[in-house]
């Protein structure tokens, strides 16, 4: 990883998906701020207005050196990289008149306020989008702006529990509650959505010429993001339950996590139906000398495996406890098996895989000094994205962007 | 040969919806890229899902049958009728169907005629298998020069892993999604669903609408590759910078932290066990002001009371006592109507429901109506997820379920190529479709 000049701008000649466009991110949580995000890297201008205490992801840790400080939060650097932090107080008229202002000349506003906060403020969004036609405004709420649950509160935590996705994620021991897989995953389901509704309500104004409200439900997010717990639902009329660290299924499964000597983790389903990656599994752990009983030809046949799973899968167990996991990660996949080492977020800065496409940039941020970001997940030939930048300070832009505004007929 | 229904509401009509008039090569198959270009078909696009009959997509073939007994996936029935499968009905909505051989000469032939009359191509094959038919990304801009060709995979068309074999465990695995979850001291309990096939799809859906964006305004196509492992990396969020900053390792015996939160500190924040089996209810309480309203739905019992609890710290400090208490308040009670209780006084809680509590009894759910269902010609009526947002100016234009195996060749090779009723039943009859 170098920091260079180049690592900063976009390709020289080629234009970004989102050139020329201007986006007012108003969001207190991940989901909005990871959305405004996305804007930034695909070439966004991308004016975030923070109350002048600072949006809350400023309060939220981990901290750099765990000191709680507004321009120390890496969860806001992680959301905010690139963005224009103006500071408009939306209670009172003065900063109302601002916001208004700034929608003025915006394609899009992102908002997360919660329809309670939205009443407290009086700031009503289809009304704000009466006044501005051309606007897309895109509402992130825990429900959906409108309905009997739209006024409660919610968390990521929450949101998962009421979606349907957090029964399917946790042990096999159902003594132990469900697990909340980690990340604000509720918050970036919703993200994907918004993002994807914001691009739908471009291509539509750009033949319309009109804009309009999205809103966006952060229960539906995740509530459609359960893969077959639905359609389990839909046409066997099954509940699937929740395994360790496996697909929830209507039917208990044989574990898919192994230990290796290393203490560490890989990912690997067995599955006993296909010749082929059974095959690979058995030369494999022969070359190993580990392969006991299963060269013998009557594992040839799919009912005897299926037959002696218990027995495979014991061995199979031993298999991977005699290797280093990225020993057994890289040996497998050369074999042609899908398997995968559980990776801690330490380990990817140094991923030769990662590493080699240039994945992670350094940044300067000042408060701290150098430090690894990761690039937006898109590639494109003909199209440039913007690389990972710097967050910038509480309000660092208000006077440029204000003054801009004021030098406006 | 398969029985083509004559029902005139499945005809190829004219679509709406943002996307109208982009036309769509649709090499795709699994879950990723069906559900990626399932959105493009939902809003307008025409979708054309290119299969062989010779290799069904497996979403053909998951035991999921409406009417069915209820096994694992991997029960696969031995010769499965390719038209009952409810996971493809699933992901293939709203799309057009064809069946094509590309290991015949004819067939290679009438996909590059196909893709020279449409906007987008898109596959997520093995690498290499589109190379193999001859469709390398020069090749095809030569047949369409302002085409936008996206490739979806694992890991990313460069690299020294592009070739690893991959699909939504393995993309957890490796992106490090699995390893932050569970709990301390444990063996990760990871994630129960492909969760990065839905949010691989996802990316990807809005790569294709960014390209199809950039193609309208600037007026040239593109290349696109989206790594599902980077999209999971992107995913983890701050935990990232953690590391990175701060020095601090993840494997650690205090991490992850299974239902409390890392940061912003709170307490209580978990789930709760309820009456019933297996049911629980999620409650996260932030401020002290929640804290106060979640003792006053308790009742203010004596333990309340107790100066520990009065901080964020505090109730930090001592959760483990925090949350016996808690879960001896909730554990004889309605998980709904705890969370009802407590969303009164406006304390975070949610009931931990399952597929059948959103599909039949949640009103937020009904309200907005986010279910949906459609006809299907071998199925009968089958329900689908909508999309999980409204906008005010353009709608989602669902007119048809999946696709029968090749149900829509006599439209593709006749009204589009231009084919002959003969010359398209030759190919059908050589089996070269």
């Amino acid at each position: 990883m170098t920091v260079t000049e180049s690592a900063s701008t976009p390709a020289q000649g080629l234009h970004q998906p989102y050139d020329g466009l201007t986006v007012v991110e108003l969001a207190t949580d991940p989901a909005g701020e990871l959305t405004g995000l996305q804007f930034v890297h695909l070439g966004a201008d991308v004016i975030k207005i923070e109350p002048p205490a600072g949006s809350p992801s400023r309060h939220t840790g981990p901290f750099v050196d765990d000191i709680a400080d507004p321009e120390r939060s890496l969860a806001h650097w992680y959301y905010n990289g690139g963005k224009r932090s103006v500071v408009v107080d939306l209670a009172d008229d003065d900063g109302r008149g601002t916001f208004d202002s700034l929608l003025v000349d915006a394609d899009i506003l992102i908002s997360t306020l919660h329809p309670l906060e939205l009443r407290r403020l009086g700031l009503d969004l289809q009304a704000v989008v009466d006044a501005n036609p051309r606007l897309i405004v895109v509402s992130i709420t825990p429900f959906g702006l409108t309905g009997p649950w739209a006024d409660y509160q919610s968390s990521d935590l929450v949101a998962l529990a009421v979606s349907g996705l957090l029964i399917t994620s946790g042990y096999d021991d159902h003594t132990i509650p469900p697990i909340r897989p980690g990340g604000d995953q509720a918050f970036h389901t919703a993200a994907s959505f918004a993002h994807i509704a914001a691009i739908l309500a471009i291509l539509e104004r750009d033949q319309s010429g009109i804009g309009g409200l999205i809103d966006v439900s952060i229960q539906e997010a995740a509530g459609v993001t359960v893969e077959l717990a639905n359609p389990y639902w839909f046409y066997p009329r099954g509940l699937v339950q929740r395994q360790t660290c496996r697909h929830a299924q209507p039917v208990p499964t044989q574990t898919a996590i192994f230990q290796c000597r290393d203490g560490r983790w890989v990912y690997f389903a067995l599955i006993l139906a296909d010749q082929k990656p059974w095959q690979a599994l058995v030369s494999w752990m022969d070359s190993e000398g580990v392969a006991t009983d299963l060269t013998d030809p009557e594992y040839d046949s799919l009912e005897h495996r299926q037959a002696n799973f218990g027995h495979i899968q014991d061995i199979v167990e031993v298999f991977f406890l005699l290797q280093d996991s990225s020993v057994a990660y890289h040996e497998g996949q050369a074999r042609g098996l899908p398997i995968g080492i559980l990776n801690a977020p330490e380990d990817l800065y140094h991923d030769e895989h990662l590493v080699a496409r240039g994945f992670f940039v350094d940044i300067d941020q000042p408060g701290f000094g150098i430090m690894p970001q990761p690039t937006a997940p898109y590639r494109f030939s003909a199209l440039a994205t913007t690389p990972p930048q710097r967050a910038a300070s509480l309000g660092e832009h208000t006077d440029e962007v204000l003054a801009a505004r004021r030098g406006q007929p | 040969m398969t029985l083509i229904p004559t029902d005139p509401s499945r005809r190829p009509r004219a679509r709406r919806g943002p996307l109208a008039g982009v036309r769509v090569v649709d090499f795709c198959w699994m879950g990723v890229g069906a559900m990626a270009t399932r959105l493009l078909a939902d809003f307008g696009a025409e979708v054309i899902r290119i299969e062989d009959r010779n290799r069904l997509d497996m979403p053909r073939r998951l035991p999921l049958y409406k009417g069915g007994d209820v096994r694992s996936y991997g029960e696969e029935e031995t010769n499965p009728d390719p038209n009952k499968g409810g996971m493809f009905n699933n992901y293939n909505r709203n799309k057009l169907g064809i069946t094509l051989n590309m290991r015949s000469e004819r067939g290679r032939e009438l996909a590059e005629r196909l893709i020279g009359t449409s906007s987008l191509l898109t596959e997520n094959f093995a690498p290499g298998v589109m190379e193999r038919w001859g469709l390398t990304e020069e090749h095809v801009r030569g047949l369409r020069p302002d085409i936008i060709y996206a490739r979806m995979s694992g890991f990313g068309h460069s690299g020294p892993h592009a070739e690893y074999r991959s699909y939504g465990p393995v993309v957890q695995a490796v992106c490090g999604l699995s390893h932050i979850s569970g709990l301390p001291g444990r063996e990760p309990s990871g994630w129960g669903l492909s969760y990065m096939d839905n949010q691989a799809a996802y990316y990807n859906s809005s790569a294709l609408l960014m390209a199809i964006l950039a193609r309208r305004r600037f007026g040239q196509g593109t290349d696109v590759d989206v790594s599902a492992v980077e999209a999971g990396v992107q995913l983890l969020g701050p935990v990232l910078l953690d590391v990175a900053v701060n020095g601090r390792g993840t494997r650690r015996p205090d991490y992850p932290t299974g239902n409390r939160l890392d940061h912003p500190a709170a307490a209580p924040h978990g789930v709760y066990p309820c009456a019933g089996v297996d049911r629980w209810v999620a409650i996260a309480v932030f401020d002290d002001a929640e804290w106060k309203s979640l003792v006053g739905v308790l009742g203010e019992p004596p333990w309340t009371s107790d100066p520990r609890f009065d901080t964020v710290a505090g109730r930090v400090a001592n959760q483990d006592e925090l949350d016996e208490h808690l879960s001896s308040w909730t554990k004889d009670r309605d998980r709904h109507d705890v969370m009802t209780r407590l969303q009164a006084v406006g304390v975070r809680a949610g009931a931990v429901q399952d597929a059948e509590d959103v599909n039949e009894h949640d009103p937020q759910m009904a309200h907005r109506d986010i279910f949906f269902e459609l006809d299907h010609p071998v199925i009968g009526e089958a329900r689908f997820e909508g999309l999980p947002f409204t906008a005010s100016h353009f709608a989602a234009d669902h007119w048809r379920s999946a696709p029968l195996l090749g149900e829509d060749n006599s439209y593709v090779y006749g009204e589009i190529l231009g084919l002959g009723a003969d010359e398209v039943a030759d190919l059908a009859e050589s089996g070269v479709i």
